[in-house]
């Protein structure tokens, strides 16, 4: 699903060149749920920020889906990613003046999707996550599990084949924490979603069937953890 | 999405209630001012433009030309023959009507009897001006010389309910009229208004001097309507020249000039459109679009302001997938649905402000609901505004980068965009302070005028108009008069002395030469008492006098004229005044007689009782006002029963003369007033934009110890450096506009340095304290709130 050969990332200041990656190459198959773990600044946030085509890599090949990302336009680029990858954030980030069923309708607006299957696809997920009672709230009316929870609900809406979280729990308390890990691992093992998440958590990466381990923009280990 | 986008806009202008109510208030009070304006100035467009036929009329134009042809003044008066000589010599005319202007006439219709404006005018008019009749047929309403043309509300005045055509009413009690047809009264927008219009016909039988052919009397308007297809370059060419054919010596030319445009370019020099009413459309325009600008880039400001929120949302948009043309209608929405509430309170506010604003401009300016034109402007400025002040933040803020914003730094606006947003506020502020030492000046220079010394005793002055009977009686009316102790003296003129109204050339004295013939005077005509009731300031010589029989052969001279005469020693001197010998009996002190803004004419105070229309007393200053004005009313109804006594100070007649100058002041000052509180606001936001963004540095500094004044002092001074920018282009934008005004007059106050400094104190002072409002806030805030974030 997901071929990366060589993407190398860094800033020019001054005509010195900081390195954030340097010669990450790997492979990514349908269905993994992969963990990306380094201390700080080690490159993980821009590694996913690349997946997620957000940001371009300075030199490399990355091809998803078989497609080659680095020579395509932005509108397919979009487009792209639009249908196949859905994001969760650390701190939500959930639109503040939408309820909670018009953040999850959101991306279905973008893709131009009809109001009759919005609608049904709205009303599967807040039944999934067991929301339906809290669909006319607003974000800062919720706790913080709560809105994860919505936030993988918008994220999941669109049906991506994959899911990019970076530190899904990281603002979390452990009990909520779990309890999203839990969901990621069902939806890859029921649903067969590729996930992607970044986390300092080493139990966190337990859930998951691969680690990488990112030290200074360089892949040190790459551990499939064996069930 | 457009619902919903709708929705989230409404949202979020609720959410954020302090921040949209400054820019609703903001933009209605933008929206609202331009709306006033552009009422005014749709007024003005309009004016003599709304027949079917508005182009196919022209008005008459006469250039009077000295002895070598040269153009010395342009006039819409002509003389009695050009309106039949130009039908008979023109076909491409198909119309002709000449007006005369009979002032305010006396009308009743029974006991009691009203004054009210007299035109006449001959039956083709009906043509050139879109009269609406309610009653009567236009082709015929003016084809007997009994018959009269009233608007509607003078009829019902007059007669009550309708329907008003075949009765009569009395016309300067001698006359009896028939009323022919009723008109919708006149609007203000119209050349040539009237309450009563009188035929021609009827004009000439009472009046011989009417009646009589002659080209050398320039006292009538004519108006032709030319055929459709007529070429009036071509009948220009025909025209020149046909006043000399029939009247040999002649000094004049006429002209055609369309009647739609004569008053916006009603102005001419050396013969030529110089512009007129058409100046204060433009100011009034550029007025209008600076306001709206104001508030429109206070509404970008405002929006950059909140930029660090929607910075984030921008983000998550474009990682759902939103496209940026997708979040730029998203921003138009937001701008647009404000915009339409803005406009929607504007239009209360213009609605609550209307009636004070045509009361100062003397208008009848409203706002027309049924007429869609006023829909499509409305919805035209919305879109335009909302395009305007939606167009920076959508550019601006949906160009953000999502990666940018999750690594939760702050966007970091690039040099184009911080210098963009102090180029906005420069802007806003040059105009304001353009506008505030606009203001300043205006009131300094209409001060200086009011001031100005009159030259007469101006106070406890009142005059009367010499009507019915009062002209055969007025021996026994100053008589009446004197012995009640109201008045301690009174005079017959032609005029008034607070309105200059007549002049005159062809004034012949010792020792002038060729050219002279055509210096211009002006003229009074009097009896006995002029100098005395006035308290003009004899010079030399004296007043015209009852014990000198010769002084009904006298003239006064002023000393203005005197100095352009050249007389050594004036009083005595023979001079030749309409062809006739006159001697110099007296030399007073120049008064003034027209604008006070423009030197006056020299000036020659004759004697001859047939001329007189005025009366002017000098109250008893021993009695109360009142006492005096009742006395003076009772008398006046004893003498001239018909006529209702009208009453006029002169001061307040004089205070006129100052209206148009301080409409403008006060206009100034009003607009100028809300400029800067619309960019106040603005700069309060764009403070607190900018405290927001430099939380961090704020909390590090106060960390090092930094003081809550030094703080202060770090974020004033930046936004006053962007202020003084603004100040070093006003200022000269300022004086090089308002010295340009100041010359058009001959007295001018000079532009002084201590108002603009005043008024550029005043300005960086109220710019101060906006932002150290802010300013005070930063510093003041917890620096481990400010720094727990990062």
């Amino acid at each position: 699903m997901i071929e990366l050969k060589d993407i190398e990332r860094y800033y020019s200041n001054k005509g010195v060149k900081s390195y954030v990656l340097r010669h990450v190459t790997t492979t990514i198959g349908q269905g993994e749920f992969v963990s990306v773990m380094g201390p700080s600044g080690a490159g993980k946030s821009t590694l996913l920020n690349i997946l997620g085509m957000l940001e371009e890599p300075t030199y490399g090949k990355y091809h998803f889906m078989g497609e080659d990302i680095t020579t395509l336009n932005e509108r397919r680029r979009i487009e792209l990613y639009r249908s196949h990858i859905g994001f969760v954030f650390q701190a939500y980030h959930l639109i503040d003046e939408m309820t909670v069923a018009e953040n999850i309708e959101a991306p279905l607006l973008y893709q131009k999707i009809g109001g009759a299957e919005r609608k049904s696809r709205v009303a599967d997920m807040l039944d999934r996550f067991n929301m339906v009672a809290k669909k006319d709230l607003f974000p800062n009316q919720l706790s913080g599990g709560q809105q994860q929870l919505v936030g993988i609900a918008r994220a999941l809406v669109a049906r991506p084949s994959l899911i990019l979280a970076d530190e899904p729990t990281g603002n979390l308390q452990s009990v909520q924490a779990l309890q999203i890990m839990e969901l990621f691992k069902k939806l890859n093992q029921d649903e067969g979603i590729t996930i992607i998440q970044v986390t300092h958590s080493e139990a966190n990466a337990q859930f998951g069937n691969r680690i990488l381990h990112l030290v200074d923009g360089v892949i040190k280990d790459d551990d499939i953890l064996s069930k | 999405m457009y619902k919903l986008n709708f929705k989230i806009a409404l949202r979020s202008i609720w959410k954020h209630k302090s921040a949209s109510l400054i820019n609703m208030l903001g933009l209605a009070i933008g929206l609202a001012a331009c709306i006033l304006l552009m009422l005014y100035v749709g007024h003005e467009l309009s004016f003599d433009r709304r027949g079917h036929n508005a182009g196919q009329v022209y008005q008459v134009m006469t250039n009077f030309e000295d002895e070598k042809g040269k153009i010395g003044s342009t006039s819409e008066l002509t003389s009695n023959m050009a309106a039949p000589t130009i039908r008979q010599e023109i076909p491409e005319v198909i119309a002709s009507s000449r007006i005369g202007y009979g002032g305010l006439g006396l009308v009743s219709a029974g006991r009691e009897g009203f004054r009210r404006e007299v035109k006449f005018a001959e039956p083709d008019i009906v043509r050139m001006y879109p009269y609406h009749f309610l009653e009567g047929d236009s082709a015929t309403a003016l084809s007997s010389p009994q018959s009269v043309i009233l608007t509607r509300s003078t009829a019902s005045l007059l007669f009550g309910r309708g329907p008003w055509i075949g009765k009569t009413l009395r016309y300067q009690d001698e006359s009896d009229l028939q009323v022919s047809g009723v008109v919708e009264d006149l609007p203000l927008n119209s050349s040539n208004r009237f309450d009563v219009l009188i035929p021609w016909s009827f004009y000439e039988s009472k009046f011989e001097w009417v009646k009589v052919p002659e080209w050398g009397n320039y006292n009538w308007q004519t108006l032709v309507l030319l055929d459709k297809k007529a070429d009036v370059v071509a009948i220009n060419k025909k025209l020149h020249g046909l006043i000399k054919r029939h009247q040999k010596g002649s000094n004049t030319e006429m002209f055609l000039y369309p009647l739609s445009e004569k008053h916006l370019h009603g102005s001419f020099l050396n013969g030529k459109s110089v512009g007129g009413e058409i100046s204060s459309v433009y100011l009034f325009t550029a007025l209008a679009i600076g306001i709206l600008l104001i508030a429109c880039i206070n509404f970008m400001n405002l929006a950059t302001a909140k930029s660090e929120k929607r910075a984030r949302e921008v983000g998550i948009k474009k990682t759902l997938g939103a496209q940026r043309s997708t979040l730029i209608s998203q921003f138009f929405m937001e701008s647009t649905v404000l915009t339409v509430i803005s406009a929607a309170i504007s239009i209360v506010l213009v609605e609550v402000s209307l009636p004070a604003f045509n009361h100062m401009l003397h208008m009848e300016l409203h706002i027309d609901y049924r007429n869609p034109v006023y829909w499509l402007g409305m919805l035209a400025c919305i879109l335009v505004t909302g395009l305007i002040s939606g167009s920076y933040p959508a550019l601006y803020l949906s160009s953000f980068d999502p990666v940018r914003i999750f690594r939760k730094r702050t966007p970091r606006s690039g040099m184009f965009n911080v210098s963009f947003r102090q180029v906005l506020v420069v802007l806003q502020f040059t105009f304001t302070i353009v506008l505030i030492i606009s203001t300043a000046m205006i009131y300094r220079q209409v001060g200086y005028i009011r001031d100005r010394p009159v030259g007469y005793d101006i106070d406890q002055l009142v005059e009367i108009p010499q009507e019915g009977t009062l002209t055969g009686k007025f021996a026994l009316y100053r008589e009446a008069l004197l012995r009640s102790g109201a008045v301690t003296n009174l005079c017959q003129s032609s005029g008034s002395i607070s309105r200059d109204g007549s002049s005159f050339w062809y004034f012949e004295w010792p020792g002038m030469d060729e050219a002279d013939k055509m210096v211009v005077f002006n003229q009074i005509v009097t009896t006995y008492d002029y100098a005395a009731t006035n308290g003009l300031k004899m010079l030399a010589g004296r007043d015209f006098s009852r014990e000198f029989a010769s002084d009904t052969a006298g003239v006064l001279l002023s000393s203005k004229a005197v100095k352009v005469m050249k007389l050594k020693d004036p009083v005595g001197t023979r001079v030749k005044y309409h062809g006739e010998e006159r001697t110099v009996v007296g030399v007073f002190q120049d008064f003034i007689w027209g604008s006070p803004f423009y030197s006056e004419k020299p000036m020659v105070i004759a004697f001859n009782p047939g001329w007189s229309s005025q009366i002017t007393l000098r109250l008893n200053p021993a009695n109360s006002l009142s006492s005096n004005i009742e006395t003076i009313t009772r008398i006046t109804k004893e003498i001239n029963p018909a006529y209702p006594p009208d009453l006029k100070f002169v001061s307040s007649l004089y205070a006129e003369k100052l209206q148009k100058e301080r409409i403008l002041g006060i206009l100034a000052n009003l607009f100028g007033g809300l400029a800067i509180f619309v960019s106040c606001l603005g700069l309060f936001a764009l403070a607190a934009y900018s405290a927001e963004q430099r939380t961090k540095e704020f909390g590090v500094r106060k960390v090092l110890g930094a003081s809550v004044s030094s703080i202060m002092g770090l974020l004033s001074v930046s936004f006053m450096k962007t202020i003084f920018i603004a100040v070093l282009a006003g200022v000269p934008l300022a004086g090089i506009l308002i010295s340009r005004w100041l010359n058009g007059f001959d007295y001018q106050v000079s532009l002084s340095w201590w108002v603009i400094t005043l008024s550029v104190g005043f300005t960086l002072m109220v710019a101060f304290l906006t932002v150290s409002m802010q300013a005070y806030k930063a510093a003041r805030t917890n620096p481990v709130d400010a720094l727990k974030y990062e």
